[in-house]
């Protein structure tokens, strides 16, 4: 299936394995759960308070807009986009680097943003769904995907977008298998992909030649 | 792009023409909103925990510690919160019947003790954010006591066997009775007697999960008595009635709200154990409660196509004639028996003598229940295995066979059309089916060895009930109202062609409103392959009700409207209506390292009149291409030594990706058999149910060895090898 997670590891030291994010994770879990703290009335679950865990301060431009979130170490990019900045349109499939329906392009490359921690995001230049229509115009792989049924559930419709916006900027005009092999990270259970397939080298077909 | 070649009907003016999505700029900027994208003030974020065990009494649960944790709202577990989960075991698979319901003998709790597979629910957390929900659940101390578990159906039912439940491992039917499912026509004794030959073989499939992308999520929020829950359910209709009952309210307390879903394919039908949970939790937390599976939880905690072992006897002459044909099957259901357990498949043959006993088996896996044509994949491979066998055995060709013993109208049972005998002739051309398929089994030289294999299917199309509401205002612009949710196929832009065809406007000139239980009717709900038929009718008596009354009144002025609602009861006339498929591939099986590739791939469909020739044809394709991963791929492995399941996510279960993907030629034979909505027929699950038959025969025709396991993995190929 090739190098499922599509992000370049290389030059940033602040990446690490997923499991050490997870292991990570279980010793914040473990810290917290050493401080004795006294029950939880129903009167304060009325009231909002946040997690106290400690934050780090990130930028990152989102779709052209600059943004100064506070993040915890733990939480990933697309929760970031999700939760912080309410770009849901990049989705959750399986969390843990198998499906690619949370595929975004960071810094020119199509990455699965819930394996990207939130604060390798820092400085980054993040491109999700909602960033490829410019001016009410859909982008040429958007307008192929509804002329030609790309989405059937549409779940995996936003990574599906993003790797083959990815592939486009790189290759104008991609062939059918070098298509399915840019997208073979990102998985669809409707099992679309003849159409997904179909839906791009259109893309490529109509704008490549255009340039 | 790849277009459907149509056969036999002209388009209209709406339906007939390839036409896009109503919602398709919604699903690709990321606007289209599914469930878990809500967000309301002061939401809670919920996670369950789940046994790691597969069997074990649950002698106690300490939630102090994730209690005290800060930001923790509500714990929950079956102590504190008793809810039956009606849908969560139905017996004999009655989903849609409330005395069902009630009577069921093996009740299935949201939090169960014993705990019976491994991901049974034990107990939820609601807290202020996830990762402070995920860290409340690692606080919680479950006292276990391991009890024995059984895997596998037929080990279940034998003397001594692990007992799921205290009555033993044999499913109740609906009555409670312990039987099998028996149905017997003609003699099958005498069948064997009159037979030339007789073959015995036995098959197995594997569990196969859904695996729809959009993992399980609910968010649930009161006001008042009033609970409104965002869920991703293949039925808003049913969705609140369920909901309702479980919670002890009444229908009308309980709004259902599902726009958008990223697919199902049959297990989130009605509501789910995550629906009923979160309104718990939310109940408990006084606040809005978002419940969010993980890829696990769903892999676990939802469900998927049981597992069965099937006994075949087919007795034949030498002239091919099939005298006899005696099937005896074991579905694994998991510890509850959330749906049949049905294999069917025998019935598409004429022959007179046929005998069938199905034993739903419960075990200690995970819950089995529907996965699109929840009977017949394994059922129609198993078969169709087993005739291809008889015929070559015989020396005749399947196709020829199929044609002299497969399934015709009589004078007793009459359909509203029949033209298997068109599908698939035409099938066989536009495949070449003669040159391309080895007279002997196996006969290519060396190790590369080619192939072809056939299937070929009736299906229900029956009619039945459902409801819309049309209106239309002063400036002529038309609303459609109709329950139903968009899970992939587009029934919302199926909907409005049917409504825009009857009312004879454009369909741009129609909004559908759907996906809300307060704002539309009933709804059958988008399994069953029933939308299209039902609701669609429904919709066109509607439109022909308000065209009806324009042409009375006028159409309306000023501030007023025109409505319309229809809940029409169709019927056959005592015909039995069906949609009709043949399935023809040739592979290429590399027998050094027992890897399948899939040279040609065509299908001819009968589905009626096709409304949307652009989502049909994927509906074809996308169902052909999930039974080809069952054909060759997936799998739910456990380890028979502990009970732990080994592929719970698409990786491991080995789902076909981009690179797996042949060119699925599509052919519709379009006839309107004057039933239905313009004579639409079933068309979401008939692709799946012919794959794995046309796969496996095709295998087998490369190789000369019969694969009588689903996946035909590469492991099982080298051992036919061997």
């Amino acid at each position: 299936m090739g190098d499922k997670n599509k992000a370049d590891t290389s030059l940033n030291p602040k990446q690490r394995s997923r499991r050490e994010f997870l292991e990570s994770a279980g010793t914040t879990a473990a810290l917290a759960s050493a401080v004795p703290v006294l029950g939880i009335s129903t009167a304060q679950a009325q009231s909002d308070i946040e997690s106290t865990a400690a934050k780090t301060r990130i930028q990152l431009t989102v779709n052209g807009s600059r943004h100064s979130v506070d993040v915890e170490d733990r939480w990933t990019l697309v929760e970031v986009l999700r939760d912080q900045l309410d770009l849901t349109g990049t989705k959750i499939g399986c969390d843990r680097s198998e499906c690619g329906a949370c595929t975004v392009i960071m810094n020119g490359k199509p990455v699965y943003s819930c394996s990207q921690l939130a604060v390798w995001a820092d400085g980054a230049q993040v491109t999700t769904v909602e960033g490829l229509a410019s001016g009410g115009q859909l982008s040429p792989v958007q307008q192929a995907f509804v002329e030609n049924n790309g989405p059937q559930c549409g779940f995996c419709t936003p990574g599906q977008l993003m790797t083959a916006t990815a592939l486009l900027s790189n290759n104008a005009t991609p062939n059918a298998d070098e298509v399915k092999q840019a997208l073979v990270g990102n998985l669809c259970r409707c099992s679309n992909y003849n159409a997904i397939v179909e839906a791009v080298v259109m893309a490529g077909e109509r704008s490549g030649s255009a340039v | 792009m790849s277009e459907a070649i149509h056969i036999g009907l002209d388009p209209l003016n709406t339906i007939g023409n390839a036409t896009a999505r109503v919602d398709a700029v919604e699903r690709v900027t990321g606007e289209a909103k599914y469930s878990r994208d809500f967000k309301l003030p002061g939401m809670l974020y919920a996670q369950i925990l789940r046994s790691p065990h597969p069997h074990a009494r649950i002698r106690s649960i300490d939630t102090s510690a994730a209690e005290a944790l800060p930001g923790v709202r509500a714990v929950i577990t079956g102590d504190n919160a008793s809810v039956v989960w009606g849908a969560g075991s139905v017996s004999g698979g009655r989903q849609y019947n409330d005395p069902t319901k009630d009577a069921t003998l093996h009740r299935r709790y949201i939090f169960n003790n014993p705990v019976r597979f491994v991901g049974d629910s034990v107990a939820a957390v609601a807290a202020i954010d996830r990762h402070t929900a995920e860290e409340a659940l690692a606080l919680i101390k479950v006292d276990y006591e391991e009890l024995p578990f059984v895997l596998e159906p037929e080990a279940a039912l034998e003397p001594g066997a692990p007992q799921v439940w205290p009555d033993g491992n044999l499913c109740p039917d609906f009555r409670n009775n312990f039987e099998p499912m028996v149905s017997n026509l003609g003699d099958v004794e005498a069948g064997f007697a009159e037979a030339d030959k007789i073959y015995e073989e036995r098959y197995e499939t594997s569990f196969i999960h859904n695996a729809q992308m959009e993992p399980r999520a609910a968010l649930a929020h009161w006001e008042a008595d009033k609970l409104t829950l965002y869920s991703p359910t293949q039925g808003i209709s049913n969705c609140r009635h369920d909901t309702a009952r479980d919670l002890g309210l009444q229908d009308h307390q309980v709004r259902i709200i599902c726009n958008y879903m990223g697919g199902g394919f049959g297990n989130k039908n009605q509501n789910q154990d995550a629906d009923l949970v979160a309104a718990t939790l939310s109940k408990q937390a006084g606040a809005p409660v978002m419940l969010e599976f993980s890829r696990r939880d769903d892999w676990l905690g939802v469900h998927g196509r049981w597992p069965t072992v099937q006994y075949y006897k087919i007795g034949a002459k030498n002239d091919g004639t099939v005298t006899a044909i005696q099937m005896r099957g074991y579905s694994g259901m998991g510890p509850y028996r959330k749906n049949s357990g049905g294999i069917s498949g025998m019935d598409v043959y004429a022959c007179p003598n046929r005998l069938r006993s199905i034993s739903p088996v419960y075990t200690n896996r995970t819950t089995s229940g529907n996965f699109r044509a929840p009977s017949e994949p394994h059922g129609f491979y198993g078969v169709e295995s087993m005739m291809d066998e008889v015929a070559y055995k015989l020396g005749v060709d399947p196709v020829e066979f199929t044609l002299k013993n497969m399934r015709r109208p009589t004078d007793d049972q009459p359909f509203t059309n029949y033209s298997l005998d068109e599908v698939i002739t035409t099938g066989a051309e536009q495949f070449d089916w003669a040159s391309r398929r080895k007279t002997t089994p196996g006969s290519d030289e060396g190790p590369i060895k080619r192939g072809s294999g056939f299937s070929f299917m009736m299906f229900r199309a029956g009619v039945g009930t459902s409801s819309a509401i049309v209106r239309v205002d002063a400036q002529r612009q038309y609303t459609l109202f109709v329950g139903v949710t968009d899970i992939g196929p587009g029934a919302k832009t199926t909907m409005g062609m049917i409504a825009a065809e009857e009312l004879g406007v454009p369909l741009d000139q129609v909004e559908v409103v759907a996906g809300d239980t307060d704002r539309c009717p009933y709804s059958v709900g988008e399994s069953g392959s029933r939308t299209t038929i039902q609701t669609g009718y429904a919709v066109m008596q509607a439109a022909k009700d308000l065209n009806q009354q324009i042409a009375d009144s006028g159409m309306p002025t000023g501030s007023d409207v025109l409505i319309a609602s229809a809940t029409p009861n169709p019927s056959t006339d005592g015909k039995t209506r069906q949609c009709f498929g043949a399935h023809f591939v040739e592979v290429e099986v590399d027998t050094r390292i027992g890897t399948t590739r899939i040279v040609k791939y065509t299908t001819v469909h009968e589905s009626g009149r096709i409304i949307n020739p652009t989502t049909a044809r994927d509906q074809i394709r996308g169902a052909t291409l999930q039974g080809i991963g069952q054909a060759l791929h997936e799998d739910l492995l456990y380890d028979p030594a502990s009970g732990q399941p080994l592929t719970t996510g698409y990786y491991r279960a080995r789902h076909l990706t981009h690179l797996d993907i042949p060119e699925i030629d599509v052919t519709f034979i379009e006839v309107d058999d004057g039933y239905g909505p313009f004579g639409a027929k079933t068309a979401g699950e008939a692709g799946i149910i012919l794959a794995p038959a046309a796969m496996a025969n095709a295998i087998s025709n490369a190789i000369g060895v019969r694969m009588t396991s689903l996946p035909i993995s590469r492991d099982k190929i080298l051992e036919a090898m061997a």
